[in-house]
């Protein structure tokens, strides 16, 4: 009932920043946890298809409630070379140290709620680019993975105001980063062909 | 009272023992008779450059002549295969009544059957002089009987302390005879000792085969006599021909291969042929085949083997020569293979090394003990055929093992990466492996030679019977005597799969079928030196092994 009330009074709302035409500069940290499209993938090698990520960016909210995200983040993790034979993973005890840094910009719309002016809802889109690295144990010339592409991603969450400089955000963004997996190791034989997922992102704002 | 109840029992011990020492009974010796566990120190001797165990040698031709012909017993079927006359192998379907078991054996004419220990099947004894392929079709035709087969005979096919890497991550052992195995960084096994410097202590790999010198004892044999004919094949006595003497009871010294490490490597070891618990090695194929599967390594003497550290498991269900001149009590059959493939499954191999040949009929009592094993998570390589160049018939063994994912079929190359002109071509060839050729590359312990070396029993002491009679009858066998000989064969392939099986299943390979489906997805294009991507063909089947990559495995995107 109360998740209905919240969705109709969404899109009843008014734009949050209505009553200013500042542009503002907002700071943030952030911590993301992100469940890889290549499920299959991450779980052979992490043993799971989550992981966080660890990031900062910047806000910059312009007139008519329209913003602009740019951040950077970092995954880093030591996992295992794996064999995945007939949907049963082997996990083979050779350390692989993966890394995927993004680097996001995005734009998106701000609502306004009329009833909670410190809740403020939000949508946005926008393209990355995407490093990965795969470094692994007894690795030959050549056999490690350092290249980067872009991905498109798309966001959408919520901004409470705790404090008059501090806010806090929780939001849910969809990357889809292609290139980088498929064409060969674990994922070409999950056929899997995504680095990006669904990620909740938790962000603590600066700034008014 | 008392003395002379002492004195009585002092010379009734003296007497038992007496007549223990000296007497001979009403009950003929049981052969071998084990003499003792303590022998002198082994004769190690350098490389010997005789190429006699290739597949197209006249020694190989006569080998399999006195193998054939000093067993009466030995007879030719409709399809070319040799099989023992006077039994069938028989599977009934569950559920078969004890009246419908006596029906099948009266169809037979059956005079006894019993199922063997380490068999789902039965073996019925028959009359000798029966068709035992005819009698196998009238029993296998009964609705009762899951299968029914003669028993086709089988034949041998032919970490610390290593320093740092090399710049290219290769472990290079300081055996002094690695020089000349051109066969182990032929498939890139020193980057996957340096990825795996215990290579495969954890694992138990059998090696079904003639045996092993893996122990030091005394046994005595007797040897009979035999004839060989004017046209080269060998016959018991009284057949025209040339004839070799009995040699009568021979006490006979056993030593184990130093090469092979300490006993304590060695578990369950277990022989077939003469149902004995110590499968000594009375020709040299089973020990050439361990040495290349686990030879020590690193240890600056010697050759080197895949996985130096595997615990061995000797298992002996092939009879040579030697065994039929002694008068094994049985012969390396489907049946005895059969035994030898789950006995090994239920005692604790991990993978089971079978450089083994049949060609004929189909043999589903190894079929049966093939799945059985893999079903117990055993992985098991076979050697896939020398007989390229003689008619290249489909190998039986080698053709199941392309129908069980969990165990693979293994051709010959030589070292130029061809397959091996011997090496068996056909559907169901799956992985390759160095096998040796002499084609081409001539020699044994030089830099050229296409064999594959390793220590094993001198086989110029253990073959007299390549000799004269004269000198047959004066030089009886040793076999306390090894040397290092380069055979070639898809036996000598075989090991180095089953070695890096080894590796793998210590590595966290835990399912033969992942196994199989590993080296097969790793393996390289013989030529190009790159990885074939699956494609298969007949030569090779899906390439030469990998071991460095399939140790490896795979990472996210590479």
């Amino acid at each position: 009932m109360k998740t209905a009330a919240f969705v109709v009074a969404l899109a009843l709302a008014a734009p949050a920043a209505a009553q200013t035409d500042r542009v503002t500069l907002r700071p943030y940290g952030m911590i993301t946890e992100q469940a890889f499209s290549a499920s299959t993938t991450f779980n052979a090698v992490f043993g799971s298809a989550a992981a966080p990520f660890w990031g900062a960016g910047a806000e910059v909210i312009l007139p008519h409630q329209v913003y602009v995200d740019i951040s950077a983040s970092r995954f880093k993790k030591t996992g295992q070379r794996a064999f995945i034979d007939n949907g049963q993973t082997f996990r083979l005890g050779i350390p692989l140290t993966a890394s995927i840094t993004p680097f996001e910009f995005t734009g998106g719309y701000r609502f306004r709620l009329r009833r909670r002016p410190n809740l403020i809802p939000f949508v946005g889109a926008g393209l990355g680019w995407y490093s990965y690295k795969e470094t692994s144990s007894f690795s030959g010339a050549g056999e490690d993975v350092d290249m980067s592409h872009l991905g498109e991603l798309v966001v959408g969450g919520l901004e409470f105001r705790v404090h008059r400089w501090i806010a806090l955000s929780v939001d849910a963004q969809y990357t889809h980063i292609p290139g980088i997996l498929g064409t060969a190791g674990l994922s070409k034989d999950a056929g899997e062909s995504d680095l990006g997922g669904v990620a909740g992102r938790f962000k603590l704002i600066v700034g008014r | 009272m008392l003395r002379s109840r002492i004195a009585f029992f002092t010379i009734a011990v003296i007497a038992v023992a007496f007549a223990a020492a000296n007497g001979r009974g009403q009950t003929p010796t049981r052969y071998p008779v084990v003499l003792d566990f303590t022998t002198p120190p082994p004769i190690v001797e350098g490389i010997f450059a005789s190429l006699q165990r290739s597949p197209d040698s006249i020694e190989t031709k006569m080998r399999a002549a006195i193998r054939t012909s000093a067993v009466p017993l030995d007879r030719v079927g409709g399809s070319g295969a040799h099989y023992i006359a006077g039994r069938v192998i028989v599977k009934f379907k569950d559920g078969a009544s004890t009246a419908s078991r006596a029906s099948a054996m009266a169809t037979a004419r059956a005079r006894s059957s019993t199922q063997p220990s380490y068999a789902n099947f039965e073996v019925m004894t028959i009359d000798p002089s029966e068709d035992a392929e005819e009698a196998a079709r009238s029993i296998a035709s009964r609705p009762d009987v899951e299968y029914a087969q003669p028993a086709y005979r089988v034949h041998t096919e032919c970490a610390s302390g290593w320093g740092t890497p090399d710049s290219n991550g290769r472990c290079v052992p300081n055996d002094a005879f690695y020089i000349y195995q051109w066969n182990l960084p032929d498939i890139d096994i020193e980057r996957a000792w340096n990825i795996q410097p215990d290579a495969g202590g954890s694992v138990t790999v059998a090696v079904l085969d003639t045996g092993v010198a893996y122990t030091n004892v005394t046994m005595r044999h007797h040897a009979n006599a035999f004839t060989i004919t004017s046209s080269g094949d060998v016959e018991p006595p009284g057949f025209p021909g040339t004839a070799y003497p009995a040699l009568g009871d021979l006490t006979l010294t056993f030593v184990a291969a130093p090469e092979l490490g300490p006993s304590s490597r060695f578990v369950s070891p277990q022989d077939f042929i003469w149902n004995t618990n110590i499968p000594v090695d009375l020709d040299g194929h089973g020990t050439h085949v361990s040495g290349t599967l686990g030879q020590l390594t690193n240890n600056g003497t010697g050759a080197a083997g895949v996985a130096y550290n595997v615990k061995l498991m000797p298992v002996k269900v092939i009879d040579t020569e030697w065994d039929d001149i002694f008068g094994s009590p049985n012969f390396g059959t489907d049946d005895t293979v059969a035994r030898g493939i789950r006995y090994a499954a239920d005692n604790g191999a991990k993978v089971i090394n079978m450089s083994i040949g049949r060609t004929g009929p189909s043999a589903p009592a190894v079929e049966d003990a093939i799945k059985y094993a893999v079903g117990k998570g055993v992985f098991v390589a076979i050697a896939g055929g020398n007989e390229f160049e003689t008619g290249n018939p489909t190998e039986t063994y080698a053709e199941i093992a392309s129908r069980v994912k969990g165990a693979v079929s293994v051709a010959a190359l030589d070292r130029a990466h061809n397959r091996s002109f011997f090496s068996s071509t056909g559907t169901y060839i799956e992985v390759a492996a160095p096998g040796g050729s002499f084609r081409g590359f001539p020699g044994c312990g030089i830099p050229s030679g296409g064999g594959i070396l390793q220590q094993t029993l001198d086989l110029d002491l253990v073959e007299t019977f390549d000799d004269t009679p004269a000198n047959f009858a004066r030089t009886p066998p040793r076999f306390d005597a090894l040397a290092y000989f380069c055979f070639i064969g898809t036996s000598q392939a075989t090991p180095h799969v089953s070695g890096l099986a080894a590796m793998l299943v210590q590595q966290g390979y835990s399912d033969p079928g992942a196994i199989e489906a590993a080296i097969e997805k790793f393996a390289i294009d013989p030529q190009s030196r790159n990885p074939r991507g699956g494609t298969r063909d007949n030569d090779v089947g899906f390439g030469e092994i990998s071991a460095r990559a399939t140790l490896r495995g795979l990472g996210l995107a590479r």
